[in-house]
Order: structure tokens, then sequence, then C-alpha cells
């Protein structure tokens, strides 16, 4: 990932962020996880998009539950 | 605490009329007097908060205080109303701020610690480090949303804030075995049916309102031009509760002429109670929201405005006049009041037996002893044109 598609994402969750946009931030972490550098990173952008899917009720959050407990950054319930 | 905060001053109180004195100052201006009454009235029995009407769909919430404490009333995915703290296990971060629908789960707006509609502690990021959402000293399963007891009848919220009274069908067994006929399926008219008063007052002086109508020629002559003052009667029980009926039943109508069914299969005893609550549905209702453990040695979940103090020579059982007030003055705490309107519904009877049963109206002749009823009556038939708003 490039330092200006980084940029770009960054802009893109903080504008997110301001519009209170749920269901932006949901993908943009997702996608932030999915292009993350490195396994630390990853589960911290992991954890914001189901943070927020478990907030909005969002049937992704099943899913990104499921990839933070196999990646060691959650328990299983 | 002050000198007349003191057990002999509820003796005072109900001493016979020639000798008994209103509650001391203290009662509505010391904040220790006041404290120690609202704990021992309200905070260690049933209190009601508000109905359920107020969180009509799965996942709505609405945030209040009631004696200092931050509660959340939320109706869960099951359909059930249920109260927590409003607070955060972490931190104690206010979780809900204004009324709102939970779509998945409560996010805390400070930590992002969630929970489940049911109060389960479901999402504690980051608390083991960055990306790392568990950790060995932190069991979710023990740090949920603490829930407050709760129990809701004909719609109305009430809590039992210490958690230790007794099981609110044993407390109020007598209340729900005289509305048993009323368990029946209720319609909410939603917001427009529904108002709050705000008023800058001790909670008592509100209840003292509603235990007498003593006051309604003067203050509502509209409504005592057909339920009048010696309508009214009393449905108490000492250290349980208070209220008041009116022996008159008249439905509200619509601009069409409509009006909502009557409950259905009532028995003669059933609609005499049914005229008490429906004839004034507003204020009735008010009382319900507002104190259901209406004073000190007499707490409750009435539904009813209550009349205790007035002398009426027409009136079926000798009635204590107001005892004298001592003047009052000082800072009055804040207490609102919340009402509703009640109409029943579904199992609603066909219009034409809504124009029988309007015309079977009953009122009731109060006795000393009559069983199975607090405060006792039996119903007797109402002469047609009893009930009308111009006055026999």
């Amino acid at each position: 990932v490039t330092d200006t598609a980084r940029g770009a994402l960054d802009a893109a969750l903080i504008a997110a962020h301001a519009r209170g946009d749920r269901a932006g931030l949901i993908a943009l972490y997702a996608e932030a996880a999915d292009t993350a550098g490195d396994t630390r990173a990853r589960a911290f952008y992991l954890t914001h998009a189901y943070v927020f899917a478990l907030e909005a009720g969002d049937p992704r959050a099943a899913a990104l539950k499921a990839r933070l407990v196999a990646e060691g950054a959650d328990r299983a319930d | 605490m002050p000198e007349d905060h003191r057990p002999s001053a509820l003796a005072d109180v109900l001493a016979p009329i020639d000798r008994a004195r209103g509650l001391p100052n203290a009662h509505y201006t010391d904040p220790a007097t006041i404290a120690a009454e609202n704990r021992a009235c309200l905070e260690t029995t049933w209190a009601a908060i508000g109905v359920g009407a107020d969180v009509p769909g799965a996942g709505d919430a609405k945030p209040l205080d009631f004696l200092g404490q931050p509660l959340l009333m939320l109706r869960d995915d099951a359909g059930a109303v249920r109260v927590f703290y409003n607070i955060c296990r972490h931190r104690g971060m206010i979780l809900v701020d204004a009324p709102r629908k939970i779509e998945g789960a409560i996010r805390c707006p400070y930590h992002s610690w969630c929970y489940a509609k049911d109060g389960r502690l479901v999402a504690t990021p980051h608390v083991g480090g960055p990306g790392q959402n568990a950790h060995p000293g932190i069991d979710r399963k023990t740090l949920g949303l603490v829930e407050v007891p709760s129990h809701v009848w004909r719609d109305v919220v009430f809590v039992n804030l210490s958690g230790d009274a007794a099981p609110f069908e044993e407390v109020h067994s007598d209340l729900l075995t005289r509305w048993a006929e009323f368990e029946q399926p209720l319609h909410h008219g939603g917001a427009d049916s529904s108002f709050t008063l705000e008023v800058a007052t001790n909670w008592k002086l509100a209840v003292e309102n509603y235990c007498e109508s003593y006051h309604l020629p003067w203050v509502h002559p509209g409504l005592n031009s057909y339920s009048r003052l010696e309508d009214h009667y009393h449905i108490e029980a000492p250290g349980l509760y208070s209220g008041q009926g009116s022996y008159v039943y008249r439905q509200l109508r619509g601009a069409d002429g409509a009006v909502f069914p009557d409950f259905a299969n009532l028995s003669p005893s059933g609609t005499r109670a049914r005229n008490m609550s429906r004839s004034i549905p507003t204020c009735s209702s008010a009382c319900i929201a507002t104190t259901p453990s209406p004073s000190c040695w007499s707490r409750s979940p009435m539904t009813a405005r209550a009349s205790t103090s007035t002398s009426i020579t027409r009136s079926p059982r000798p009635t204590r006049p107001c005892a004298p007030a001592t003047p009052r003055s000082g800072k009055r705490s804040s207490w609102r009041i919340s009402a509703w309107s009640r109409a029943c519904s579904a199992a609603a009877s066909p219009r034409g037996s809504t124009a029988a049963a309007s015309a079977r109206r009953w009122t009731g002749r109060r006795t000393a002893s009559t069983p199975g009823w607090p405060g006792g009556w039996t119903p007797r038939p109402r002469r047609r044109g009893d009930a009308g708003v111009t006055r026999g």
C-alpha cells in the first residue's frame, strides 16, 4: 500500500468518524485491516470494524469476531 | 437531622382531625430528611419510573434519572422491558444520553466497551493492548450491566433500587387481585397520548394533591361538573397504597363521536373499577407514573387519585379534612410527572356492546366491610342521568 493510498484511507476514516457513518466505518476499517502491514495493525483495525459492526447490528460482526479470535486478538464467547 | 423528623411526626399527622398536624417543614425542605424519606418510601420498595410505551420497540432505550441514579430502560429483542444502571462497568461513563434505538449493542462512548441488549458485556476493545481485546484479568461474564430489579404491571415499569424488596406480586397482591379483570390487551396511543409536567416541588405535594378531591370545584370546575367532589372515593391501605376513584364513568369521545370499546367481560364490581380508571385517565395515570409510593406510611403503585382529606356530609364514609399545614419555605426538589392515557383495545368488544355497556353504568356504595376490595364498595345501578355534566 502506498503512502498516498494510506493517506487517502486515513482521510476517509476521519471523515466517516466526523459524519458518524457507521456503515462507512465498518467498511473502511475492514479495508484498513486487509491492507495493514503487520498482525498488530491488522488486529487494531479489525477491532474497530468489529465494534462498529456490533454497535450497528451489522451481520458482518460475527465474521469479524471470528477473524479476531483466529488471529489471537480476542476470546471466543 | 431536624428535631421534627421523628416517628411521632407521623403520629401527629394521623391523629384525629382536632389534633392532627401537617407534616413538618423538614419533610419538604430539609435534604437529609427528604433523603431518608426517599430511601424509605421509594428506594426500598417498588417505585414507578415510566411506562413500557416509552420504549415501544425492540432496542428502544430511554435514559432517566431516579433518586439521583442514572437508569436505562431498555426493551430487549425478546420484547421484555429491562432496567439497568446506565453506566459502563469500566469507568462509569453514562452509556446512553438520550432516548434512541439500540440497533446492535450499546457502545460506551469513552473506550467502546459494548453491551448486548440483555446487559451482557460483549466487547472490550484493546483492553489487553492495541489490537488485543481480551485480558486475563477481565472476565466479561462478570462485568455485564448492573440490572435493577423491575416489574411491569399494567405497562407501568416499577423498580426496586435497593434490590431487597419482596417480589412485586407479593407486596401488591391485593392490587393485582383488585385489577385482575383488567388484565386485557392495552393500546397506548403513542406520543400524542402522553404528556410530561416538570414541576419544582417535593414529590409529596403532588401526591397530597391527588389524594384529595377537595380542590376540584375550585381548580377543576370542568371535571367537577360531571365527576363531582362527592363522586370520589378512597382506595387506600395504610402501609401499601393510596388512591382515589370516581363513581362516574363517561367515555372520552373523538371528533367523530367514536369511543374506545369497553373492557370486555367485566363483572359488576369490575365495571365499577373501570369507572375509576377510565373516567379520569390522565389524572390517574399521572399518579401511576409519578409516585408509586405516595407517602412514608402509604407505599403504593396506585392507579388513581386519592381523596383522603375532604369532609363531605354526603360522603359515604367519614373522611378527614386536611390538617393545618405549617408555612413552608426553602428550595424544593424537582420532580417529574409523566402521564399516559390508557385505552382498552384489542380484545375489544363490538361497538354495539360498547353502547350497551355505557347504558349500564354502575356506581358504588361504600361499605366498611365489603370483602375482597380494599376500601370496600359494592356496586349499585346508577340512575340514568346521575352522571351528567349538569348536576342533578
